[in-house]
């Protein structure tokens, strides 16, 4: 578990689910920064070594897709996994983010997708 | 020729012969006169001939009697000699008396006056006093004396009477050429204005039956242009889409046209002169209660009457179809109602159109906020599965009460949202006491993630329970919509102000008298709603969010309100200071329900 070390940023305005989801993702061995909203989360995205992004999409202010678009912009090669409530985004977000889910699918899935959203880092 | 002319005409034809017929009138009253005179004349001859033979037989009397006294020398035979002596004076006036005495006669009576009196005197007496003296008197010269004397007093008898005779006889002769020449006249004086009459009347007659012609055509022409303009006007009714009945004013079906026959089965031969009631048959569209017919409301209030609302036609044979009609009173130049015009069309389609489009938005209102409640669900319901995963791998006793805890929360949270829901689309049928305030806290509960979303703060003024009757789904459904228009309007980073209390009963300011109720204010501070959107607003199909909105939402959502007797009212500033708008729904306390929106 030592190997997964890497340094997750977790964004979403829903403050246990965002805690829940801190100690879940601790548990399986990764080092995890939070953020309540897009513009902070762009900001610890900016100045930490973030390697993976788990994003919510419906946030107050500024919605996943903008949050996600800007990562895009600051550090293409970042995979992101954005998290939705809702079924069925806008093509034009999803096709910026690496993989999308809806919250509730559990979080096995959560990490296995991590997971594979990670392997290319991982193993040069 | 106009009126006067024809009149001066007819005087003309009565006053030429009145003029003849005076003129007649005047000869023969002049005839009269003439033979009237004629006939004195002759009687005056006549009485004169009579009293002239009588004194010539008193003068013969005495004649005789002296003769048979002297012959006989008897005094008896002096008789009438004294008889005649006595009356012969006033039988000679008398016939010098006797009128129309000409020169000549005058003479005449004079000579026979004279004469007689010679005898009498000359003759006669001394006869008497010789005889009576005893002397002898029949000397023959003496006696031829007497003859002599007494044949003076007979020529000029004769004379008399000749004289008379030859006047009379010229009197009449005169008389009889009068006669003959008056007729004369009168006949030419007949032929002559007869002539006159018929040529006169020739010439007026003919200026009359020009004149007649004349009107005659013109009447004619008057008449075709009627009956094109009445064919016109059928056939312009016969093309109106609309069915139309007109009635008499006792509400007898006069005319129809085609589509009033498609519409209520009964053909315009049929219906004819029946009462309109056997004819259009309307009932309730709900309840099937026979409703009257406007023909009776238009009688009633004598003004034209609008369209009634939820009104099915029953057709002759028996199927039923939604109608809206509308009757006008048919007056006449007095202004008193002779008839009733009737118009009335199918809805049928209109309304299922109608019922569709307000079934389609409240599921299009259903169906976002299923979205935002999956979302709101979606959440908790994450965290509480996270956490039971965390919980299966193995936890301490500290952790598992933390996670137990936090799981607990979230799913009460998850209850709170769900016992939200219930209330939202349970229908009624007849309207039930609710509390505003607790539709409307529902509403923002709801809501509260999609206007984090949006980055509206929301504020709201609800001091304590404001209760109405109404249909809780429907207004849940109209303030959801106020509410989503008002966030939405809001965003970025703007506020709304929901509001509501109750409103003692008082006068609007449109200067309505308002019943007591409740008044929900919802405003915004967005931009505003421009002056050529707002008249826009309550129209279907009109929306500022493109392909985001159905166009639906006020629409319904007035409908609505005015199906619980209440108002909606919006007041927009588009200022740079004051930007925002204010959306009022007055709801009544206990609303008279209308059926059926729109």
């Amino acid at each position: 578990m030592t190997q997964n070390s890497h340094l997750i940023l977790c964004v979403d305005d829903e403050l246990v689910g965002l805690r829940v989801r801190k100690i879940l993702l601790e548990r399986a061995g990764y080092r995890v920064l939070t953020a309540m909203d897009g513009p902070s989360g762009l900001a610890v995205f900016e100045s930490e070594p973030i390697e993976a992004v788990v994003l919510d999409y419906s946030m107050p202010g500024m919605h996943g897709g903008e949050v996600a678009g800007r990562m895009r912009a600051m550090k293409p090669r970042v995979p992101i996994l954005l998290l939705s409530a809702y079924i069925g985004l806008p093509a034009e977000v999803t096709c910026l983010v690496d993989l999308y889910m809806t919250k509730g699918e559990g979080a096995p899935m959560l990490l296995q997708k991590l997971e594979s959203l990670l392997q290319p880092v991982s193993a040069p | 020729m106009n009126l006067t002319q024809f009149n001066r005409i007819l005087r003309q034809a009565f006053l030429l012969p009145v003029i003849a017929l005076l003129l007649t009138a005047f000869a023969l009253y002049y005839q009269i006169r003439n033979a009237n005179e004629t006939v004195q004349v002759i009687q005056q001859v006549d009485a004169r001939i009579a009293q002239a033979s009588l004194v010539a037989r008193l003068i013969v009397d005495q004649e005789s009697g002296l003769r048979g006294f002297e012959a006989t020398d008897d005094e008896r035979f002096l008789v009438p000699f004294r008889d005649s002596e006595n009356r012969l004076p006033s039988e000679f006036d008398k016939l010098a008396s006797i009128a129309a005495l000409d020169a000549v006669q005058r003479r005449n009576i004079e000579d026979i006056r004279n004469d007689f009196q010679n005898w009498h005197d000359a003759f006669a007496l001394p006869i008497i006093s010789t005889i009576r003296a005893g002397g002898q008197a029949n000397d023959v010269n003496l006696n031829l004396y007497g003859k002599t004397l007494m044949d003076h007093v007979r020529q000029d008898v004769d004379a008399i009477t000749q004289h008379d005779e030859a006047r009379r006889s010229v009197r009449i002769s005169q008389w009889r050429r009068q006669v003959r020449n008056m007729l004369e006249a009168l006949i030419a004086i007949a032929l002559g204005i007869g002539v006159l009459i018929g040529l006169f009347m020739r010439s007026r007659l003919h200026a009359v039956s020009a004149a007649y012609r004349t009107s005659l055509e013109i009447l004619g022409k008057r008449a075709e242009e009627i009956f094109q303009s009445e064919q016109q006007l059928r056939t312009t009714l016969a093309s109106i889409g609309d069915g139309v009945i007109s009635c008499d004013a006792e509400g007898r079906v006069q005319m129809m046209n085609p589509v009033a026959s498609e519409l209520t089965g009964w053909s315009q031969s049929d219906a004819a002169g029946r009462l309109l009631e056997e004819v259009f048959h309307v009932v309730n569209e709900q309840t099937g209660e026979r409703v009257e017919t406007p023909v009776g409301e238009v009688k009633r209030l004598n003004a034209v009457v609008g369209l009634a609302n939820h009104t099915a036609l029953i057709r002759k044979d028996s199927s039923r179809i939604i109608i809206a009609d509308s009757g006008a009173p048919i007056r006449d130049q007095t202004g008193a109602i002779v008839g009733i015009v009737l118009v009335f069309r199918d809805i049928t389609i209109e309304r299922r159109t109608q019922e569709a489009l307000l079934a389609n938005e409240k599921l299009a209102v259903a169906g976002r906020l299923a979205a935002t409640i999956a979302h709101e669900i979606h959440n908790p319901l994450d965290a509480v599965s996270n956490l039971l995963y965390l919980m299966r791998n193995g936890v301490t006793e500290e952790e598992s009460k933390q996670f137990i805890d936090m799981a607990e929360r979230e799913l009460a949270r998850v209850t709170q949202i769900s016992r939200a829901m219930l209330g939202l689309y349970r229908e009624s049928r007849a309207p039930v006491p609710v509390d505003l305030k607790a539709i409307l806290e529902e509403i923002l509960l709801l809501m509260e993630h999609r206007f984090m979303e949006l980055g509206v703060t929301i504020h709201t003024d609800l001091p304590s329970a404001v209760i109405v009757d109404a249909f809780p789904a429907e207004l849940r459904q109209v303030f959801t919509n106020l509410i989503t228009n008002a966030a939405e309007a809001a965003t970025p980073r703007g506020e709304v102000r929901v509001s509501a209390s109750t409103l003692a009963a008082g006068i609007s300011s449109g200067g309505n008298k308002m019943p007591p109720g409740a008044l929900v204010i919802i405003a915004d501070n967005g931009a505003g709603i421009s002056e050529e959107v707002r008249p826009h607003l309550f129209q279907p199909f009109f929306t500022t969010k493109g392909e985001n909105g159905t166009g639906l939402g006020l629409w319904v959502s007035r409908g609505i309100v005015g199906k619980h007797g209440g108002t909606i009212d919006v007041a927009s500033d588009t200022g740079d200071s004051s930007h925002g708008t204010v959306v009022s729904v007055f709801l009544a306390e206990k609303p008279v329900v209308n059926p059926t929106p729109h």
